[in-house]
């Protein structure tokens, strides 16, 4: 592993990544946006197990949840689609860049990029709303972590699924949206019909922002089967990027 | 010394195409080397093979001496590739690709006098998309070069760019030659060929069908050179004596002769003129090129 090559190559990469307004906007701006602007409409206090923080702060969870989903899926996804359809990555093949190299690269661009969105939401969720985590700090740094393994790993695999770029923008845009809406963002999912519930609680969005929801509220997580069910989608995300990738 | 590239009896078949059919070659150090033919003739497979992408079915490769199917990380360290229909990331600027491309070498050019020899200088900081057809080859050619290779691999150089870009990457091809590079370049021009390769091997349906000097190519036609210009009050029996003069034939442009030595016919051809008091206008030769050895050996136009 060349340890220059790794590290270039991701800062190359965050900076393509910033010079996207597409990536701008669905990573920086848009999850600000939503809870900013959520959180100064319906600006009262929210009770989630006997603990009470401001409707900012409610959402403060779900808003790091679309930092790390839309990296991964409108980034991560496309970014690989894209390269093997131009022929970058062909192009990379023919350098001594090794796969790991590359694989980590790409994460690392991404888990930075991400990591400058969710610093966002905390500067203005601060200044604007006095945003506070009422939970362990090394916890959230944990969970966030371990999310965005999990989403990159997903997006990996679309990226090398799809059969073009173009391909790879429509089956995010149709995982993507809808997750959005069913995953506890800001409607619990008790409110869906019975039968969409189990659905909602397998999406890979659920757990995360639920266990991220746990921890800024600082109560006591008691589902640890959601672990589970991120580790899974880790697993299944890994299994199909290793099988499907392909240089060209 | 060894071949920089050996090749031998190399194989490739997709399902019932055989791409290259049993090619052997030998690429010496310091040559540009061009592999031309037709487009589908097996000259991408042939290169990529060579390179490390694509395995043969049977055959044998030795790239500076080792074997790509066993040292591949090694030859990668050691080669410059420029591929055919790649790109590299839209947005990044000439100056950020080298920077990245660089770091993956143990030997690396330094960046500012890569720009230099690519006189790539004023576009440093524009990005790739931005940059015309002929900018965008030169930087692909720069970034096969960040590692100093000693043997370098160029796809169809310029295919798709404008005859300026074209003559501009022929000079640059020259500068980088005079550096000591072995080069391995395809096309489909023959007159590219003809003007930047020390070699050519002529490829066709896989199979390498002719190879030498382009000279040495043109010449195993036996072609001759015809001679052609316009004389008041000659006479077209006395030409016939002229040394290697094979015909002679009067026609609208003039009188045409036939020549197996160009060189030699043409002083004795003014010589005559002196004795005999004529004097020739309109004088221009026509010699036989690549394309007409390839036609010769297929039967068929290279572009069709």
């Amino acid at each position: 592993m060349n340890a220059a090559a790794l590290w270039q190559l991701a800062w190359v990469e965050l900076k393509l990544n910033a010079r996207s307004p597409e990536l701008i906007f669905w990573v920086i701006a848009f999850p600000v946006l939503w809870m900013g602007l959520f959180g100064a409409i319906f600006n009262e206090e929210v009770e989630y197990f006997n603990v009470s923080l401001n409707q900012a702060n409610f959402l403060l969870p779900g808003a790091i949840g679309v930092v790390i989903c839309a990296s991964a899926f409108i980034g991560m996804s496309s970014t690989l689609a894209t390269y093997r359809e131009t022929g970058v990555l062909k192009r990379l093949r023919v350098t001594p860049l090794t796969i790991p190299t590359l694989a980590l690269a790409f994460t690392l661009s991404q888990a930075l990029f991400i990591t400058a969105g969710i610093l966002m939401l905390f500067l203005v969720g601060k200044l604007a709303f006095d945003v506070k985590v009422l939970g362990s700090w090394p916890v959230l740094i944990a969970v966030c972590a371990f999310g965005m393994a999990t989403f990159l790993a997903l997006g990996a695999a679309i990226g090398s699924v799809a059969k073009s770029a173009r391909a790879a923008t429509i089956i995010t845009l149709m995982i993507f949206m809808p997750m959005i809406f069913l995953s506890e963002l800001w409607m619990p999912i008790s409110l869906f019909p019975s039968w969409l519930q189990p659905i909602c609680q397998a999406l890979p969005l659920t757990p995360l922002v639920t266990l991220l929801r746990d921890t800024v509220f600082g109560v006591a997580m008691g589902d640890y089967w959601r672990f589970g069910l991120l580790a899974g989608w880790l697993v299944v995300g890994s299994v199909i990027t290793v099988r499907f990738f392909r240089w060209q | 010394m060894p071949s920089v590239v050996a090749c031998r009896h190399l194989t490739k078949t997709y399902g019932d195409i055989v791409a290259v059919n049993d090619v052997s070659l030998d690429i010496e150090q310091g040559e540009i080397f061009g592999l031309v033919g037709p487009n589908g003739a097996g000259k991408t497979t042939l290169v990529e093979m060579i390179e490390g992408l694509r395995t043969p079915d049977r055959g044998a490769i030795r790239v500076l001496g080792l074997d790509p199917a066993e040292q591949r990380a090694e030859i990668k360290q050691r080669i410059g590739v420029l591929l055919q229909a790649t790109s590299i990331q839209p947005d990044i600027s000439v100056k950020e690709s080298l920077e990245l491309f660089r770091r993956f070498y143990r030997h690396r050019v330094p960046t500012r006098s890569l720009l230099k020899l690519l006189t790539l200088e004023e576009h440093a900081n524009s990005r790739f998309k931005k940059l015309s057809g002929g900018l965008q080859q030169r930087t692909a050619i720069a970034l096969a070069l960040v590692s100093n290779p000693a043997v370098l691999f160029l796809d169809e150089p310029t295919t798709g760019l404008d005859p300026q870009a074209r003559r501009n990457t022929w000079d640059l091809l020259e500068r980088i030659r005079q550096r000591g590079k072995t080069i391995l370049l395809t096309t489909h021009y023959m007159e590219e060929a003809e003007k930047l390769c020390d070699r050519v091997g002529i490829i066709d349906y896989g199979k390498i069908i002719a190879l030498d000097t382009p000279r040495g190519l043109v010449n195993s036609l036996g072609a001759e050179t015809k001679i052609v210009f316009s004389a008041e009050g000659v006479d077209a029996q006395a030409l016939q004596s002229i040394s290697a003069v094979t015909r002679v034939v009067s026609g609208q442009d003039g009188l045409a002769l036939y020549t197996s030595d160009q060189n030699n016919t043409l002083q004795e051809l003014v010589r005559a003129a002196d004795a005999h008091g004529f004097v020739i206008t309109n004088l221009r030769t026509e010699s036989a090129n690549l394309d007409d050895v390839f036609l010769t050996l297929t039967g068929r136009e290279i572009r069709e």
